[in-house]
């Protein structure tokens, strides 16, 4: 039987599929157009291509626009918004739920690209029938990932149009005999560690930047099909920086949203999705330093390494792609997402493998090269030293991280390493001293050849205060480790190297300084990521007393946790803290912790409020919170709590624990309580009570005091009811206490109360974890300087070809 | 013989390096009877969480958390964890540990916990050791 639906709204998604079509036939006019415009040289196929590529980028729009509205108006009976979105989201929240998907991501990368694109046709001049050819293949295969139609069988692409009903996993529910059946259901909603502010400007930046590493990747191909094999350099550069300062920025901002959100206990953890979008940014950074080196005119030394790593920057944001995307990494990292199609993407990803590797081969004889050997002291020399170092140190990272994709093609059982972080550090400390040093030397060389003795002599005030601050910063902080006081060295060499470059040499000119900036920002954030992850102290470690130590195990009675009962105040670090109770505000659940420092002239403390995030349908999540000072942050979270606070199905179970015999204004201890006997009255709301006017009611008004501060007021009450008595208990869930009034002795009106415990209660009490990352306000102050100075080169190349 | 030879053959020493080390630093997908044998040995093993029987986590009284795992082989085995109880640690229907027997017992230091797939977006929570 055919099932007539009311209340869908299918409008927008047929909008939107029409759009989705569009696009993917757009694309591939508009690639087949420029393509002919490169063969033909006929303006004509110039004009069609570039409307083709409007029309492309106006579906684009459409479909983004779509999907929005679908998800801004909670239509359901989309899988989509069904999946990433719920009423009760805040607005603001929205837009995470348009990338969490699949569709979603890919439509925000695509749409990136068009953006870009649109720029290119207007500025890439005489490149831009053939870039855009190239550039249109990938918006063709980009466009068939949100097509999801089946062809012989096989499925192509995943569309976010597709409605709830349509899902194959959802589509026998017995609801969809329900002809308003949209009226039942409400999305899942969104992921909980999503729902924070850094993911609503994390994702598009850091796809922004995946996005620009498509521009280079066409020139350079471009180039190859042109032979033309110098001039791309030149227009190509400016965008290369653009998109190591845009995906750059996205890494760190992942960094900061781990750091912020996520209860990792740090910036970096080595993750795998984490890596999946660095490497690609370590290649980027090689391809722009070669390119650099090989844009003088006359003397290409390194072409084909330039090549082979722009083009790899592209193929490696096509497997990070795939690698997060695809659930291949489901049992290594925290943060997979596994509902990727794999096949696709990996035909995609060998399409372009081939293709890139076979024209670079193919014109590998021609590409030209110096007749003359590199010198030694020359600064290109060490520069293409340091883009090398730089692409090994993204190989090691790549290849440890693409072990599950090793067992999946070679059949084998590895397992990544145990302690993934000593791994890393292990390879990558030594690595970031060596392109550290790189950096800060290579200044100094001249292009083609440098005196010696003159070298030494410029670099020898920063080396020596470097080296002084170094021993000193050393001496401080106790750092005893040889390879931590070596990176502690380079680290701070390459910021003061630079500064030294910038202020002697390029006479502090800021037009001329981009690069020295930018070193100087580098050179400070890995003098930050030393400090402070080298230098972190757990101070929440146990001293409650409880030593169990395990069968065979030494020193490990002190755990990096403590348990802090509601109002018990215990000695951390420097501070006393102090867990003064909890509060639930929406879909949260705030400890308060305060803190006061222990020698400190301000008695004043302050606050934090690491928070549980309560999420029935994806389980509860801990998020931190943290106390900015100038030169450390304290970082606290909650990782474990009374397991009361959630349960909705709570049965109190109330024993008798004491019976007392009171006079107004007695007082009487009920541990942990004091309570007071206020007064005695007999006006009661007897409507609420449901009593009649005949009753004869009693009130006793009982204050119980925490002893902290807090009061809190019950008020039994006796019923005498045509000679019946019964009670009518006060009781507080809160307290885990209930009060009878059961007799009230006529002669000296003295009150017999019960005192009742909730015996499943449990005392309130959090275990938390508080660490110290002293120094972190330089790795972001790093950060910033970095991204400045790229901005001001970029800036300044772009005046500079314009000039010319 | 040319400088970029040389820094050629510097590259594929390193490069070799690297892949030599993370097969070596890497460990192996295993079970509780593979472990038992080696014990003071870390080991990865993959397993479903026995829900019939207690997990035992009080940390008013101690600290630990333990819970009994079955390994892909069927063999059950408790499981002591150095830290406290991952938040909604029974919805998991997967759970990678990292550890090994020390003196008898199955210790971990780390665990990873997959959910069951209608949640599965980036949900997997990975919780460490508190003194690792």
């Amino acid at each position: 039987m055919e099932i007539t639906y009311l209340n869908e709204h299918l409008v927008p998604g047929q909008i939107g599929n029409i759009f989705v079509a569009t696009a993917f036939v757009c694309a591939l006019f508009a690639g087949l157009s420029y393509f002919l415009a490169e063969k033909r040289g006929e303006q004509s196929w110039r004009s069609m291509g570039r409307w083709f590529f409007r029309i492309h980028s106006i579906s684009i729009l459409g479909i983004t626009a779509s999907l929005f509205y679908i998800i801004f108006n909670h239509y359901f009976e989309y899988n989509y918004a069904y999946q990433h979105s719920s009423t009760d989201l805040p607005l603001r929240y929205i837009f995470s739920c348009f990338w969490e998907g699949q569709e979603g991501s890919f439509l925000l990368w695509t749409f990136w690209h068009v953006v870009l694109g649109n720029i290119l046709i207007h500025t890439s001049g005489k490149w831009e029938n053939s870039v855009m050819a190239v550039f249109a293949s990938v918006q063709v295969l980009l466009g068939s990932m949100l097509l999801g139609v089946y062809v012989l069988g096989l499925k192509i692409g995943s569309n976010p149009f597709l409605l709830l009903r349509q899902n194959p996993d959802m589509m026998n529910i017995p609801i969809f005999q329900n002809p308003t059946y949209t009226d039942l259901i409400e999305g899942t909603g969104l992921n909980p560690l999503l729902q924070n502010y850094w993911m609503t400007i994390h994702p598009p930046t850091l796809f922004l930047g995946f996005a620009s590493t498509l521009i280079p990747f066409c020139f350079a191909i471009a180039s190859l099909w042109k032979r033309s094999y110098h001039d791309w350099l030149k227009p190509t550069l400016p965008w290369a920086y653009f998109g190591i300062m845009i995906l750059g920025t996205g890494v760190l901002m992942s960094g900061a949203w781990a750091y912020e959100a996520l209860s990792f206990g740090g910036f970096w953890a080595w993750d795998p999705v984490e890596n999946a979008s660095l490497v690609p940014w370590m290649f980027f950074v090689a391809a722009g330093h070669l390119m650099l080196i090989n844009q003088k005119k006359d003397r290409p030394t390194s072409l084909l390494t330039t090549y082979a790593i722009t083009i790899l920057t592209f193929l490696l944001v096509l497997y990070s792609t795939y690698l997060t995307r695809s659930g291949i990494l489901g049992d290594t990292s925290v943060h997979s997402f596994a509902d990727g199609m794999p096949g696709q993407l990996i035909f995609f990803m060998a399409l372009y493998v081939i293709f890139s590797a076979g024209i670079l081969i193919f014109r590998s004889r021609e590409l030209p090269s110096a007749a003359e050997e590199e010198v030694l002291m020359s600064r290109e020399f060490w520069m293409f030293i340091g883009a090398l170092v730089m692409v090994i140190a993204a190989f090691q990272i790549t290849f440890t991280t693409s072990i599950p994709v090793i067992n999946a093609i070679f059949g084998t059982n590895m397992a990544p390493p145990v302690d993934a972080v000593a791994h890393f550090n292990s390879w990558q400390i030594p690595f970031a001293i060596i392109i550290a040093l790189l950096m800060a030397l290579s200044q100094f060389l001249k292009y083609r050849k440098t005196d010696f003795k003159d070298f030494i002599r410029k670099i020898a005030l920063s080396s020596s205060i470097a080296l002084i601050l170094a021993v000193l910063i050393a001496y401080s902080f106790q750092i005893a480790n040889g390879i931590l006081i070596f990176m502690l060295f380079a680290s701070l060499l390459t910021a003061i190297a630079n500064l030294d470059y910038f202020t002697r040499i390029l006479k502090g000119k800021i037009k001329n300084g981009g690069a020295s900036i930018a070193h100087i920002g580098f050179g400070l954030v890995l003098l930050g990521s030393l400090l402070s992850a080298g230098l972190q102290e757990t101070i929440s470690v146990n001293t409650s007393g409880i030593d169990i130590r395990m069968k065979g195990e030494e020193g490990n009675a002190n755990l990096e946790n403590i348990l802090l009962y509601k109002n018990d105040t215990l000695s951390m670090g420097d501070f006393r803290v102090t867990y003064a109770g909890k509060k639930k505000e929406g879909i949260n659940m705030f400890y308060e912790v305060n803190y006061s420092q222990k020698e400190s002239a301000e008695k004043e403390g302050f606050s934090l409020f690491p928070r549980i995030q309560l999420n029935k349908m994806m389980g509860n999540v801990p998020e931190p919170d943290t106390r900015h000072f100038w030169n450390r942050d304290l970082f606290t979270y909650v990782s474990y709590v009374n397991q009361q606070d959630f349960d909705e199905e709570y049965n109190a179970d109330y024993q008798v624990a004491d019976t007392f015999v009171l006079s107004k204004g007695d007082s009487e201890v009920f541990a942990p309580y004091l309570m007071t006997l206020r007064t005695v009255s007999t006006e009661v709301d007897r409507d609420s009570l449901k009593l009649t006017g005949s009753d004869i009611a009693i009130k006793a008004v009982c204050a119980m005091d925490d002893m902290h501060g807090k009061i809190t007021v019950l008020e039994p009450i006796l019923v005498i009811r045509d000679n019946r008595i019964f009670y009518i208990h006060g009781e507080s869930a809160a307290l885990g206490v209930r009060l009878s009034l059961v007799n009230v002795n006529p002669e000296d009106g003295s009150m017999t109360i019960i005192y009742e415990k909730d015996q499943n209660k449990k005392e309130d009490f959090i275990i938390m974890k508080a660490v110290i990352f002293p120094y972190i306000n330089v790795l972001w102050i790093g950060c910033l300087i970095m991204i400045l100075g790229i901005a001001l080169s970029i800036y300044n190349r772009i005046s500079r070809n314009r000039s010319k | 013989m040319k400088k970029l030879h040389i820094v050629g053959i510097l590259l594929i020493a390193v490069s070799v390096g690297v892949i030599i080390s993370t097969i070596a630093d890497s460990s192996t997908y295993s079970n509780f009877t593979e472990a038992s044998q080696n014990p003071n040995t870390d080991f990865m093993v993959v397993g479903q969480l026995n829900l019939e029987k207690e997990m035992n986590y009080d940390p008013e009284v101690s600290p630990y958390f333990s819970f009994y795992l079955v390994d892909g082989h069927g063999k059950e085995e408790i499981v002591k964890f150095k830290g406290n109880k991952p938040q909604d640690f029974e919805r998991s229907d997967q759970v990678v540990i990292t550890g090994r027997y020390e003196e008898g017992a199955f210790v971990a230091s780390k665990i990873l916990m997959k959910c069951p797939s209608k949640y599965n977006n980036g949900n997997d929570i990975e919780v460490k050791s508190s003194d690792s």
